[in-house]
């Protein structure tokens, strides 16, 4: 049996968990996961927030998603190794081999540059997934269902075009 | 370095948004939800982009209908507050357009994305390095990208078009979005390690 959790009961506990983020008595603030980036590449390049405007800008909210990072790091880590039993070191994602190419290589070379224009576009936008999709939608924001509409149609236009429509098996 | 790693901890305890504790343990929820629903994956992400998965919009969807009617409540009653993003335009669809394709690419978010480095994913560690240079060159050249992301139109929210009608409103939006979470196909895309353990069940 595959031990994972249905998709509407962990639909429920996100719902309940995004709540608590916003109310008084958890963080009085919507969940966001994008910000820690920036915030952790001025750590690592020891860029002084006085020089970098971007970097004042995100102090807070960059050291409140940093904690959170750890947390859900932490979490992650503990769910993977007593409870799914997924943990395993891997570089190949069984769906890339299926419907990309079996290069290392490639894989490597695309996920450095996927993520490198993941947060240049999650900044641009001002969320990701969790700030513009789970809060900013939850708040009936008209700025999170641009993102969102934006998001799905790119998404799926990329899905059709990146990857082979007919799939060998492994 | 380090001495700023802790100034991380001593900005978070220094502000009204929870303490280290309680930031610390909405992370790691968040962490065990994401692992032990398996939306971290390649399969469901990547898969999603190409219509041969469906559980992450399904939960979703279902997340945010739930949270959209709760959450307003709790704002009525006074134990929550509204904090829009602003409409910028050009960020919001120039920024979207990038994140969609980096994310069908990559198959993670910035969310999801430590959750599967949690679990030994090299390839998404390679994707975080990745994104640690474009935070760095988004923080480097910052002014060049404002002048993309344009000015900002104002924080609005849906409800706010309904003056009067707010309950009714939002009520309407958060059951939408749960009868589409519950109507979208359940589709399944499973990775090797799965379907071993299909077998052995």
């Amino acid at each position: 049996m595959i031990r994972r959790m249905p998709w509407w009961l962990a639909g429920i506990l996100m719902a309940l968990l995004v709540l608590f983020t916003f109310s008084v008595f958890g963080a009085n603030r919507p969940f966001g996961a994008s910000t820690y980036v920036p915030y952790f590449a001025g750590i690592l390049f020891d860029l002084s927030p006085e020089k970098y405007p971007y970097l004042k800008e995100v102090h807070f909210a960059g050291a409140w998603e940093g904690v959170m990072l750890l947390g859900a790091l932490t979490g992650g880590f503990l769910t993977s190794v007593f409870i799914t039993k997924s943990f395993r070191l891997s570089i190949m994602p069984t769906g890339w081999k299926k419907y990309k190419n079996t290069s290392v290589i490639s894989r490597l070379v695309w996920s450095f540059v996927s993520g490198f224009f993941l947060i240049i576009g999650a900044r641009l936008a001002g969320g990701c997934t969790s700030g513009h999709f789970l809060s900013g939608m939850a708040q009936t924001a008209i700025s999170s269902m641009i993102f969102g509409g934006v998001v799905l149609l790119s998404l799926i236009i990329t899905g059709k075009i990146f990857y082979k429509s007919e799939a060998n098996d492994v | 370095m380090f001495e700023r790693i802790l100034n991380m901890f001593t900005t978070v305890s220094n502000e009204a948004h929870g303490s280290v504790f309680v930031v610390f343990m909405i992370g790691l929820v968040f962490g065990v939800l994401i692992q032990y629903s398996r939306v971290d994956k390649f399969e469901k992400i990547a898969g999603f982009a190409m219509l041969r998965d469906t559980v992450v919009p399904k939960m979703l969807f279902l997340a945010i209908g739930l949270a959209s009617i709760g959450l307003y409540f709790m704002v009525e009653a006074g134990y929550a507050s509204y904090h829009p993003k602003p409409i910028i335009l050009g960020g919001l669809i120039i920024g979207g357009t990038i994140f969609g394709i980096s994310m069908a690419i990559l198959g993670k978010c910035p969310g999801t994305g430590p959750v599967s480095i949690a679990e030994g994913r090299i390839d998404v560690l390679v994707g975080a390095i990745g994104g640690i240079f474009g935070g760095l060159v988004f923080t480097l050249y910052y002014d060049f990208f404002k002048s993309i992301m344009g000015e900002s139109l104002g924080k609005t929210t849906l409800v706010s078009y309904f003056n009067g009608h707010e309950n009714l409103s939002v009520f309407v939006f958060g059951i939408i979005l749960i009868i589409v979470s519950i109507v979208i196909p359940l589709r399944q895309e499973f990775d090797e390690a799965d379907l071993q353990q299909l077998k052995e069940s």
